[in-house]
């Protein structure tokens, strides 16, 4: 186990550097980006620009400003963003942190419950009516574009009936940390959890569906049943373990993308300024700092993700060692 | 001053049917107050208010993005000068008056406006006695010199101050204005020393860069933070990622009620990252009070902001600004007028509008200059009917006019923004194009990426037809004829090359040269030489130009004493609240 | 209804003839129960239908609709209920903000669905849209299905420093920063408007192929973690150490019998992975970066309806709709396909 662990850890700091190298190339090789020109205000003449870039190192190889730039984010701390200089990048993402965990977190919760719940139905409730309406659902939830859904439902709950008891206790739109206000933190991510969780819930439980549907031919099934047990005990206790194999997988990348700043539509549509909100800003104005400190931030969590998965596989399936 | 287009431009309607919560509020109260409307081409009927001005109340502005870093050597944006004109002062300022009388140019820190001795090359300001700063220091002259100083050593715009005295040598690595700007701290008078005349100084005092900031303010980039200023408002706090907070200047006295007069909200906010569309929505609801006159309001919300019920609430007023195509004059076939006024003849004027939201948001255009401009005379030769308004396009002549320029069937790559209004505007002009006879394409870049890629030489290949727009700094003819078509402001290989059609005549060159001269002598005389040029230009046709576009105020209704003023748009302080 | 395996019956032995075992290979089986399952074959036929008529996108353009699809029509005019309505309306009221095109006719010739931001027919666009929606769609699922599904039979099989290496590498590209790639390539290609050679390949600037790629790319970990998984979970089990035993080589134990064990998975995840990259495409239109003019897709559309999504619901409404119907055929088929394949799935719909 700890070798796994300390292997992991070795692994997270290559991926995070991989990814931060990948992007820096990316972002130098694209046509038409000079970030003395953002830093230097607007309409600069070419003598401040040459200045600018002098001041910045943006005139040296590119490996030396990668280092430069790794050095402020993780040692100093002092990156500052380039469409605005008076921001530091790493506060600015610490601050913007706590939302975007508030809504994954919430909306994980939403998906992964209702998702069992629907997956279980569906497989014990086959050859019903239940089991179609439940996947037709599910694929509805699944196809429906999160930037409509979640203006929809910004349209009816901030506009139409705002006032109807239906919707007056929404507030309005943004994030308000917990700190400031519990409720006001619980009633503002409501709609965005659920708005969220909708495009997942469908595909987990259609997954989990086909699993335990597979999982019930086994041979130890027919035993468990033999034995007399009753279906939804057969079904819970003893096939949900076997056939939760591709439902945890997708899960930690799902939950990893997300928390790295995946969320950016959901965020942008409800105005929660979290970190999907701040890499779709530094996306339009071309910011590379904290698109890096983005990227390095969501590498860290999202192979943390998939090490916690890979741990979770062997209590799954004890025949399974985690590698 | 180019446009910058609010980041999030896709958004989703919102219907707010708002009952009668808010019209019981303020003793039935509904319109505003629109004094001296008429000039200023806004179209919301004028009617008076009852609700008596009152100072007091929190004025909630919701804006898309922030506006960048907030230092005022630096900012370049409309967004914050809406606010810095409430917390600094110049030398000169804009009358905070509403309609053409907000064109007026009043002394504001200087007791009045000098003449110019020494060939118009001195000017002499008495700085007025008595004015503080936001952190209690008074104002005295030598706070000026810190002040233009900054303009040259912290990165930003230079080009409006260039000619003063010393300023050829400062950089930002240093300034020395010791021969330009000479301030006399005891017989409190501030000397400004230019190389040449520039009968544009006053105007170019009014502009925020010029405001004035204590001596010891720090000469690099003071990034987030706004030094102390003189205005009614002091900042509060500014972060970018959430909002912007004024509050009262406790040390503000008004001296001049036409330069800097009181101000009526106690606090001022601006509140960042909302979708246009939630900002209408929430203003509806009355949770907040304006959307940022900048944002562009979505076309489902529009049709919603016409019933009677806001009628009181919406404000639309004419813009000096173009929107326009720029013709590549440096390739084929736009090196080729008859290319040129062919595809000037052939665009659907029309179209253009609808795509800006109808004919009540934009106006269209052929010549340069923008109605309500100084030496605006209306002049439109590419149409059917008479040269002076547009009534429709003349494709016959247009496609004549391509057979007769030998460019028939070559390829036209059409650049624009990868916006929703942006796309449209493009696409309209690939169909334009193709229908005359060019195998045109478009290419759709990010907002930050497309205006350098446009200006810089290098790209020159890769476009024939770019768009851009471009919104007065202060009301000048230079400030689009030279700005814009002027052969000094063609920077090759730079990202900063605002004349992007790349257009140079020599002759026209010499005009504006003599009209910059005769400014001074014979401002009759150069007004008219400056509607000839624009008219000259208009028929070298270096662009297409679209439409003048018209802008949305939009206020809860609790907010009254509207005035628009066509260098600062809306007043925001002068607004009060039931 | 009697399958192969029932009882022959005794009358027809006595009766003189000798029935005729005919064996039938596993396809062939799972083909033929496939066509019995009666939903499955609706699914088909309704994406079937679904593709046939987008391609036929040019016919109902120029013979029903009479219209230029892909080009502006802000100042046109159409026919409804014998009046000429122009296709784009100013606002009302005094103020009169705002150009607002019409809403659905229900009239095939005139409009069916409406008209778009730029006057254009929304039928229309629908139909040519779906071309790019599907092909991006159901070309980057299958592209990403089937590489992925190679490289987890790889790492799970062999395990050890492949695995972790081919897992590392799965990480970095979940990690990766895929708009920025996108929109840097895009920007790289649509700069250059005569596009790219590749040795044979021309890669144009508006190219499909393009986002389907880069689609497929972005979500190889999505199906490699779970497939990778399965095969982790399979290659412990009895048969395949008793495969082992037997002397098996590593191709036939992968390809006999772990891949056939895994590929349920597979089966399942690529018509719900269908679905994913369909609402990427919009999420990247959305942005911006998805499909560039003069094509159009489901995502531009929706997108370009944003703006529109209260007074002209249809705009988004419709490609949304398309989405779904697409998504469900093609997910009902799956089911149905799964079921074939898997011989031992008792609960199958009775054909």
């Amino acid at each position: 186990m700890l070798t796994f662990i300390v292997r992991r850890l070795a692994w997270t700091v290559l991926v995070m550097f991989v990814i931060s190298a990948l992007t820096f190339l990316i972002f130098f090789k694209t046509p038409g980006v000079d970030p003395a020109r953002a830093l230097a205000g607007r309409s600069p003449s070419p003598q401040t620009l040459a200045e600018i870039r002098a001041s910045f190192g943006l005139n040296r190889p590119l490996p030396i400003q990668y280092l430069l730039m790794m050095k402020q984010l993780f040692v100093t701390r002092s990156l500052v963003s380039y469409s605005n200089q008076g921001l530091l990048v790493v506060p600015e993402i610490a601050a913007a942190a706590p939302a975007t965990l508030s809504l994954v977190f919430g909306a994980a919760v939403l998906w992964v419950v209702l998702a069992i719940a629907m997956g279980i139905a569906a497989a014990l409730l086959r050859g019903t009516w239940v089991d179609p309406v439940l996947m037709i659902l599910a694929l509805i939830g699944i196809s429906a574009p999160v930037v409509w859904v979640g203006t929809l439902a910004n349209y009816v709950s901030q506009g139409s009936l705002h006032n109807s008891f239906l919707f007056s206790w929404v507030p309005p739109l943004g994030y308000t940390s917990f700190a400031t206000s519990p409720s006001l933190w619980f009633k503002g991510l409501i709609i965005p959890w659920i708005t969220l969780s909708i495009l997942y819930i469908g595909f987990y439980a259609r997954v989990l569906r086909a699993n335990l549907l597979e999982v019930q031919n086994e041979d130890f099934v027919r035993t468990a049943r033999a034995k007399g047990l009753r279906e939804p005990r057969v079904v819970v206790r003893h096939t949900l373990r076997n056939s939760m194999i591709t439902f945890v997988s997708l899960f930690g990348l799902d939950f990893g993308a997300l928390v790295a700043g995946g969320a950016i539509i959901t965020e942008v549509v409800f105005g929660i300024h979290g970190v999907g909100f701040l890499t779709y800003e530094a996306f339009q104005s071309l910011d590379l700092p904290t698109i890096m400190a983005v990227v390095v931030f969501g590498a860290f969590f999202i192979v943390l993700a998939n090490a916690l998965v890979d741990i979770a596989y062997a209590w799954l399936d004890p025949r399974v060692r985690p590698t | 001053m180019r446009f910058v287009r609010s980041m999030h431009t896709t958004a989703a309607r919102r219907v707010a049917r708002h009952p009668l919560r808010w019209s019981g509020a303020a003793l039935g109260v509904a319109a505003l107050a629109l004094a001296g409307c008429g000039s200023s081409g806004s179209s919301t009927p004028a009617a008076s208010s009852s609700a008596a001005a009152k100072a007091g109340g929190t004025f909630t502005i919701l804006a898309n993005s922030s506006f960048g870093v907030a230092d005022p050597a630096q900012n370049y944006t409309l967004q914050e000068w809406q606010l810095l004109i409430d917390t600094h002062d110049g030398l000169t300022t804009f009358a905070k008056e509403n309609g053409l009388a907000g064109t007026k140019i009043v002394p504001d820190l200087a007791t009045s406006i000098p003449t110019p001795t020494n060939g118009g090359k001195t000017y002499v300001f008495h700085i007025r006695h008595g004015i503080k700063f936001s952190n209690g220091q008074v104002l005295k002259p030598s706070d000026f010199v810190t002040t233009f100083e900054r303009q040259f050593t912290v990165p930003g715009p230079t080009s409006f101050y260039s000619d003063i005295v010393g300023a050829s040598a400062c950089s930002t690595k240093g300034c020395n204005l010791s021969q330009g700007v000479i301030a006399n701290d005891s017989a409190y008078t501030l000397t400004i020393n230019l190389t040449a005349p520039d009968p544009e100084l006053m105007d170019q005092l009014a502009l925020p860069f010029a405001f004035a900031v204590p001596s010891d303010t720090s000469l690099k980039l003071l990034g987030n933070n706004v030094p102390p200023g003189t205005g009614p408002y002091m900042w509060k706090s500014y972060n970018p990622n959430t909002e912007a907070v004024l509050v009262r200047n406790p040390y503000f006295k008004v001296w001049s009620a036409a330069a800097q007069p009181a101000g009526y909200p106690n606090e001022i906010i601006e509140k960042y990252g909302l979708q246009v569309s939630d900002e209408v929505t929430a203003v509806q609801n009355g949770e907040a009070n304006e959307v940022f006159d900048g944002d562009q309001i979505p076309s489902d919300q529009l049709s919603q902001l016409n019933s009677a019920k806001y009628a009181g609430q919406v404000h639309v007023n004419t813009l000096t600004a173009d929107w326009y195509m720029a013709l590549n004059t440096r390739t084929p076939p736009f090196n080729n007028v008859k290319a040129r006024q062919a595809i000037n003849y052939a665009a659907n004027r029309t179209a253009y509008v609808k795509i800006a939201g109808g004919p009540s948001l934009a106006v269209p255009a052929c010549q340069i200059l923008p109605p309500n401009y100084p030496s605006y005379v209306p002049y439109c030769p590419y149409t059917t009917g008479p040269q002076t308004v547009w009534s429709g396009p003349n494709v016959a002549k247009a496609k004549q006019l391509v057979q007769q320029s030998g460019t028939a069937g070559m390829k036209v790559v059409v650049d624009g923004t990868n916006d929703q209004v942006g796309k449209a505007l493009v696409e309209q002009m690939v169909s334009d194009l193709d229908s005359i006879g060019y195998k045109a394409s478009a290419q759709l870049l990010a907002a930050s990426v497309q205006y350098p890629f446009v200006q810089n030489s290098a790209n020159s290949a890769k476009w024939n037809v770019g768009w851009s727009a471009w919104y007065q700094d202060y009301p000048a003819q230079s400030d689009f004829l030279n700005v814009l078509l002027g052969c000094n402001t063609i920077h090759p290989n730079s990202d900063a090359s605002p004349n992007i059609a790349a257009y140079c005549d020599k002759a026209t060159q010499a005009q504006i040269s003599q009209a910059e001269s005769m400014e001074a002598t014979d401002p009759a005389g150069a007004a008219k030489l400056w509607t000839q040029i624009d008219h000259e230009d208009t028929n070298a046709a270096p662009w297409v130009d679209l439409y003048n576009p018209k802008q949305i105020d939009f206020l809860s209704s609790d907010v009254h004493g509207y005035k628009w003023n066509p260098q600062w748009y809306i007043l925001i302080d002068q607004l009060w609240l039931s | 209804m009697a399958t192969l395996l029932d009882p022959v019956e005794p009358a027809a032995v006595e009766a003189g003839s000798r029935p005729e075992i005919v064996g039938r290979n596993p396809w062939a089986l799972a083909a033929r129960r496939l066509r019995r399952n009666r939903l499955a074959v609706a699914a088909l036929g309704l994406f079937l239908l679904i593709v046939v008529v987008c391609l036929a996108a040019p016919l109902y353009a120029n013979y029903v609709a009479h219209v230029n699809p892909l080009a502006p029509n802000l100042n046109g005019t159409t026919v409804i209920n014998g009046k000429v309505v122009p296709v784009m309306q100013q606002g009302g009221g005094t103020l009169k903000l705002g150009e607002t095109p019409i809403g659905p006719t229900w009239d095939p010739h005139h409009y069916f669905l409406g008209a778009d931001n730029l006057g254009r027919d929304v039928a229309s666009l629908i139909l040519y849209g779906g071309r790019s929606s599907l092909l991006i769609g159901i070309g980057s699922a299958v592209i990403c299905c089937v590489v992925a599904t190679v490289i987890a039979l790889i790492a799970g099989f062999f395990g050890g420093v492949t695995d972790s290496i081919l897992s590392r590498i799965m990480d970095v590209i979940w990690a990766f920063p895929v708009f920025l790639l996108l929109f840097s390539i895009s920007t790289e290609l649509l700069t250059h408007s005569n596009g790219f050679q590749f040795g044979p390949v021309h890669v144009s600037a508006t190219s499909l192929w393009l986002p389907t790629v880069v689609i497929a790319f972005i979500y190889l970990p999505y199906v490699y973690r779970p497939v990778r998984g399965q095969v982790l979970s399979v290659v412990q089990k009895e048969f395949v150490e008793a495969a082992i035993a037997s002397g098996a080589t590593n191709a036939r134990l992968v390809f006999s019998e772990v891949l056939p064990n895994v590929v349920s998975t597979v089966i399942v995840l690529l018509p719900l992975m269908v679905a994913t990259t369909i609402l990427t495409e919009v999420a990247l239109s959305f942005l911006s970066i998805g499909v560039q003019p003069p094509n159009v897709s489901w995502g531009t559309i929706i997108s370009d309806g944003e703006d529109l999504l209260y007074t002209r619901p249809w705009v988004s409404l419709a490609p949304g709709i398309m989405i779904v119907l697409t998504v469900l055929a093609l997910n009902v088929l799956g089911d149905g396909v799964r079921d074939a394949l898997d011989p031992r799935a008792k609960l199958r719909v009775e054909g």
